[in-house]
């Protein structure tokens, strides 16, 4: 057990000084804070200035855009004079389809941005309003929306005054005020803004995140931990002083300090992040100890797996080729993420929950995603799991104990098996 | 009592048998030598009894234990293929080793001062390992073997890639840990570094045991009847001595080759009365020539 700590406490000693752990722990935080301060700016954005779009429309009713101008149009670009929109007609003349022809022609030509027909009867619920667009720049798109909602704004008005209503007072009686208030223990009750409904969705993702890159990133300092000791051939002068296990095991401990270190700096940084933006996260003990528990089976299990394809290789590119399948099946949950919060007791969910190596970043999805599963699920996923775990372990220290001090070619799993057999 | 005992150990790596049925007991305070040509299987027995690879058949004991577990911390291994960590310092290293072969962290402070003085890195103690020389580096090596003053050292072509001058520190090293009481068995294929050191010769070639003895019994066993001789006067009469058998002219004088009975204190006696003897030595045959004559010199591959 001594041994062990010792190689524990170098193994982690000396990851922490390499440049992938140090930028490993920076990074993370940093693009945290660069998405949250994007997407803030992102949204103030709307004000930023873009070159004015060239809107050609034809107006069959001649009621919307009588006098060549809109009121819903003329307003929005006199609120926004960086970001105008230019309106100019088309007139329908004695064929329509010949209008419409002649307007997706100067599309194609790009001289507008979009051409717009809005049908005789529009004013009257009749017919309908068509935006052709042309090879629309990802860019474009977006202002396309605000085309079509102030287009949609414009009849609306247009129609109201047809009622004889006044536009103000149906935007006035249209207005209904909404909060939504969570009521804390004790005097901490708290109004709901988007971002808390954002958060709701975000933060099981974020929980399944951090459990994947305790896993997974750690793992490849594992790996590089053990090529570097088979290619400077250290191997031999440390397997006289400690028994392969223990050798193993060390390493294994160490980097999970590693991993708790990084996922750990991580959290606190998005929990600070959080708090900052006023979000708020709730972490009960109980999330926290099922957290641990699959985290700590999950780490177990891809580091055996390391552990394990590191020692017969003796280079980081041969061991690329042992990693793709499991990283095929670990991008699973990632995928599907959004589907499995929406729907944390669904099939596809309780399936995946049952495969070992995914069960630890579903599990953690699900729980924290707020689903009332049964206690028995839960305790059976870790008992599979566990048991994966004590099997993997158990397969690794043999690869372990023969491949490390295997040079030359990579041996083909088949014979790795051969080596499960013997042992 | 042994400090080592093989007992008709066997590996194979495939078709190839690398070590057959080897019987051998290294006795305590001793110095081993294990000879033999390139791929003769010293390095796969050596590594059998430091349980890194497990004999097909047979069983070892070491320091009266059937299981390394309970004597890894009492035996220093340096094996053939080394390597440290490159990153980590010279002093470090040493301290890092020292504990992963339980030392505890009071002790490694007095010893790696020390041993790094001893094997003369005391300089070198804050640089980085990968700054080392390849004949420090050795040093460094061998100081991380012995940093947990261990009763059995094995070291397994200990010389190789070492200077003169280091080469005979190192044994100097060796002898000093012999005659504090502790075991060494060293491999090599450089005949002349065992024959300086060793108090026992095992010489394997293919896996088998070829010879298993005493230095000096090995040398007594062999001894080939001649004697060098160089002297001031007429040597022509020795050819006629009765106890001689044979005379040939070598460097500034003479090989004398005796009959099978003939004592070479006869011969001395018979000369002195005739000729001023400068030099007069009963030749002993080198290991080398053992070892060619054993396996044959197109398996020697140094001398």
């Amino acid at each position: 057990m001594q041994k062990i700590l010792k190689i524990a406490q170098r193994e982690f000693v000396e990851t922490a000084k390499t440049k992938t752990f140090i930028l490993g722990l920076v990074m993370g935080p940093v693009i945290i804070i660069a998405i949250i301060f994007f997407t803030s700016l992102a949204s103030d954005g709307k004000t930023g200035a873009r070159p004015p779009v060239n809107v050609l429309i034809t107006d069959l009713s001649s009621q919307v855009f009588a006098e060549g101008d809109n009121s819903t149009f003329h307003d929005y670009n006199k609120s926004n004079p960086n970001r105008q929109i230019q309106i100019s007609k088309l007139a329908a003349g004695p064929d329509p389809n010949a209008a419409a022809e002649e307007g997706k022609d100067s599309l194609r030509k790009g001289r507008c941005h979009a051409y717009v027909v809005l049908d005789e009867g529009i004013v009257q619920n009749e017919g309908k309003i068509r935006i052709y667009t042309y090879k629309p720049k990802p860019r474009e798109i977006d202002i396309i929306g605000t085309v079509r909602y102030l287009l949609r704004e414009a009849v609306r008005n247009q129609r109201y005054e047809a009622q004889n209503l006044s536009a103000e007072l149906v935007n006035k009686l249209q207005d209904v005020q909404i909060e939504q208030i969570e009521v804390g223990p004790d005097d901490t009750d708290r109004v709901q803004s988007q971002a808390d409904t954002g958060a709701k969705f975000m933060i099981p993702f974020a929980f399944m995140f951090l459990v994947y890159l305790g896993m997974v990133g750690t793992g490849q300092h594992l790996i590089s931990s053990v090529i570097e000791e088979k290619g400077s051939r250290i191997i031999e002068v440390l397997l006289s002083a400690v028994s392969p296990f223990e050798l193993m095991a060390g390493k294994i401990v160490g980097l999970a300090g590693v991993g708790l270190a990084i996922v750990g700096v991580w959290a606190a940084v998005a929990y600070v992040m959080a708090a900052w933006h006023d979000v708020s996260i709730e972490i009960t003990a109980e999330l926290m100890l099922y957290l641990v528990v699959y985290y700590i089976l999950g780490f177990l299990l891809f580091s055996s797996f390391f552990a394990g394809a590191g020692s017969i290789c003796n280079t980081i590119k041969e061991t690329q080729g042992l990693m793709m399948p499991i990283m095929m099946v670990v991008i699973v949950p990632m995928i599907s993420w959004w589907k499995l919060v929406q729907n944390p007791d669904g099939t596809l969910a309780r399936a995946l929950s049952f495969v070992p190596p995914l069960t630890s970043m579903v599990m953690v999805l699900r729980i924290s995603a707020g689903s009332d599963i049964w206690i028995g699920e839960i305790l059976g996923s870790i008992a599979l799991l566990a048991a994966t775990v004590v099997l993997a372990m158990w397969a690794a220290a043999k690869v372990f104990r023969t491949g490390i001090l295997m040079y030359g070619k990579r041996p083909a799993l088949r014979e790795v098996f051969r080596w499960l057999r013997e042992g | 009592m042994d400090a080592v005992i093989l007992n008709g150990i066997s590996k194979s790596f495939g078709d190839v048998r690398a070590v057959g049925n080897l019987s051998v007991r290294v006795p305590q305070g001793s110095i081993y030598g294990f000879l033999g040509p390139n791929g003769a299987g010293k390095t796969t027995t050596l590594r059998m009894i430091m349980d890194i690879i497990r004999p097909d058949s047979g069983h070892i004991e070491l320091l009266g234990n059937r299981s390394i577990k309970n004597a890894r911390g009492r035996v220093g291994y340096m094996p053939e293929e080394r390597g440290l960590y490159r990153k980590m310092t010279v002093a470090n290293v040493l301290a890092y080793f020292g504990a992963i072969k339980g030392l505890s962290s009071r002790e490694a402070a007095e010893r790696v001062p020390r041993w790094l003085s001893r094997v003369k890195l005391g300089e070198t103690a804050g640089k980085k390992v990968e700054e080392l020389s390849r004949g420090m580096h050795q040093k460094l090596q061998f100081a991380v073997t012995a940093i947990n003053e261990p009763e059995l050292l094995i070291l397994d072509e200990p010389f190789s890639g070492l200077d003169p001058l280091n080469t005979d520190l190192l044994k100097s090293i060796i002898l000093e840990m012999r005659d504090e009481g502790k075991t060494v068995i060293f491999s090599t294929h450089v005949m002349h570094e065992a024959e300086r050191l060793c108090d026992f010769i095992l010489l394997i070639n293919k896996g088998q045991a070829i010879l298993d003895d005493r230095l000096t019994g090995i040398q007594a066993r062999y001894k080939s009847g001649a004697v060098r001789l160089e002297a001031e006067g007429d040597t022509g009469f020795i050819e006629r001595l009765p106890m001689v058998a044979a005379v040939k002219p070598e460097d500034k004088g003479l090989e004398v080759s005796l009959t099978g009975g003939g004592d070479p204190q006869e011969l001395l006696r018979a000369l002195v009365d005739r000729l001023r003897v400068n030099r007069f030595e009963v030749k002993v045959p080198s290991l080398h020539e053992i070892f060619v004559k054993l396996i044959g010199s197109d398996n020697a591959e140094d001398s």
